[in-house]
């Protein structure tokens, strides 16, 4: 379990606040989605979780030990696995088994014990058939799903997906959502995802919303998704089904409903076509 | 005059082990003032492909023609570069300058003006993409927000008086206001300096509201050329060949699916909203 009491933090020569008294708790194999516009501090709160960032005020405890406590940075890094938004900066090796290995052997865990996580970690994410590849020839997508098997490695508990999405393209985005729900549900794995598109908020238990450093919005992705105008105040917007969805609600085609996705809209649809 | 793209073919390492064709055999024209969008996945050959619009590449097959310049040509190549603007991904990284206004006028001082005249032109160009001359000249770029900093390094491309204006994934990682703003700047800019804008984007929402028209590639190759009405038709193969659809477009797909007939310009919830309440009134 990770708390957030009160915290605040300002960048050095920054006139406002980053953060500006968050408080939360994301519990134990939750997951957890954070929207935000550009400069929200959706950001600054993820680098928060694993003691990269230190509040100014307030405090951050990860599995009880608190992030300002220097001594406890390395086992608060081992449970909490920071996926950042740009593949490129996150492989170090010529290889991708060296690659998803750093961590582990960094922590120095055992060799026969790398090479068995290094499978696992690839085989989770889908890569066990490039172990021998050179990153620097995959795709974006391919070498973000090698940068979540090398935060995998470490064995984390909570997976911190800062905008991992944000630069890549749809089938990219589609695999790195899928992957992190699959480890949130077979694996217990708590999971943090942050992000700027709607659509890949769905799949979480719950949503919050940042703005101007503060919690803004709480709740299911159903309840937050009814407050399409609040978010569009807050430079955000619904998912494009969910657009849909009030357009026709609004016209009397479809009864009141909790639809987000394709195919939950094919249903409401379906049965408001045959009740016709 | 249009571009004219005639059997474009690119081999990277050619003869060598490591020889690799990232586009083949690609034959098609932008005309002047159309918004064109490209689509395709990464590795498709669309970033290879716009980079010889302003010959920062040269077919190692076949030709590309800007506003009758052969870009194959040294000479030619520099007088059809001067009218493409390009716009890379994430061009806000490549912000540098002390100033705003300087870096927006770095482009234009490099084309040879004089300092007045670059001036001018940036401080024109900066009210065009919606940054305030007064507000935000003198401002470090570092104080912007990943938004302004889009339109920052915009207006430097705008303030070269580009004929065609050729961006790679203008709205990625903004957010969706931010994606909403670009977009409409972009087809202001395009009503005010009557240039040909020419689009990769992975957002097919924003390329189905935005283009005219719509190349699709796939492996290398034009897959398909049409209107977003032609094309979005198409999206169960869309959808086959690994390609995003418009979300709508998937549903009326999934309702087709379901046994429910549904028109094949159906891809906006707009033309959605209608449909369904034509057929609704109907019965």
């Amino acid at each position: 379990m990770i708390t957030i009491e009160n915290i605040e933090y300002s960048y050095d020569g920054a006139l406002k606040k980053a953060l500006d008294g968050v408080s939360l708790e994301i519990g134990d194999g939750e997951f957890v989605a954070i929207v935000g516009h550009n400069g929200s501090g959706k950001s600054t709160l993820a680098k928060m979780l694993n003691a990269l960032l230190l509040p100014d005020e307030g405090s951050v405890s990860v599995f009880g030990m608190a992030t300002s406590d220097e001594e406890k940075t390395l086992d608060i890094r081992k449970k909490v696995g920071i996926v950042f938004q740009n593949p490129d900066n996150q492989i170090v090796t010529t290889v991708v088994e060296e690659d998803v290995g750093f961590g582990p052997e960094n922590l120095g865990v055992p060799t026969t014990e790398i090479i068995e996580r290094v499978h696992n970690a690839l085989d989770a994410v889908g890569m066990l058939d490039y172990a021998k590849h050179a990153p620097h020839m995959l795709s974006g997508g391919q070498k973000q799903r090698i940068a979540i098997a090398g935060v995998l490695a470490i064995d984390p508990d909570v997976l911190v997906f800062d905008e991992a999405t944000a630069m890549l393209d749809p089938l990219g985005r589609k695999a790195v959502i899928e992957i992190a729900s699959r480890l949130n549900k077979e694996k217990g794995k708590t999971v943090v995802m942050i992000t700027q598109y709607m659509e890949e908020v769905i799949a979480a238990d719950r949503v919050i919303v940042m703005n101007g450093g503060k919690v803004a919005m709480t709740g299911t992705p159903e309840e937050i998704f009814k407050r399409g105008n609040e978010l569009r105040a807050l430079r955000l917007d619904v998912p494009v089904m969910v657009e849909l969805r009030d357009m026709l609600q609004a016209e009397g085609l479809i009864p009141e409903n909790d639809a987000l996705s394709v195919s939950e809209m094919a249903e409401v649809i379906c049965r408001s076509l045959l009740k016709n | 005059m249009p571009i004219i793209v005639e059997k474009l073919t690119h081999t990277y390492m050619p003869n060598t082990d490591n020889e690799f064709v990232a586009v083949e055999d690609i034959t098609l024209t932008i005309n002047d003032g159309e918004f064109f969008g490209i689509i395709g996945h990464t590795g498709s050959g669309k970033s290879t492909f716009i980079q010889h619009l302003n010959g920062l590449m040269q077919p190692t097959g076949g030709s590309v023609t800007v506003d009758g310049f052969d870009m194959s040509d040294k000479k030619q190549r520099a007088k059809g570069r001067a009218l493409v603007g390009m716009v890379f991904q994430y061009p806000d990284y490549q912000l540098f300058d002390s100033t705003v206004l300087d870096d927006v006028s770095f482009g234009p001082k490099n084309m040879g003006l004089d300092a007045e005249e670059a001036k001018q032109r940036s401080i024109e160009a900066m009210r065009m993409v919606g940054l305030d001359p007064e507000l935000f000249a003198e401002k470090s770029p570092f104080e912007l927000s990943g938004g302004e900093k889009r339109r920052a390094a915009l207006a430097g491309i705008i303030a070269m008086r580009p004929k065609y204006l050729v961006l790679d994934e203008p709205m990625a990682g903004l957010d969706p206001s931010g994606r909403r703003e670009i977009l409409a700047t972009i087809n202001s800019l395009r009503d005010e300096l009557n240039c040909t804008v020419i689009m990769v984007s992975h957002s097919m929402e924003d390329v189905a509201r935005s283009a005219e028209r719509i190349a699709v590639m796939n492996d290398g190759r034009l897959y398909a050329l049409g209107t977003p009405d032609e094309i979005f038709s198409r999206t169960k193969e869309l959808i086959s060949l690994g390609l995003d659809a418009p979300q709508t477009a998937r549903l009326a797909q999934e309702l087709r699916e379901r046994g429910f007939e549904v028109p094949e310009d159906i891809y906006t919830n707009e033309r959605f909203v209608s449909w369904l309440k034509g057929r609704m009134n109907d019965a």
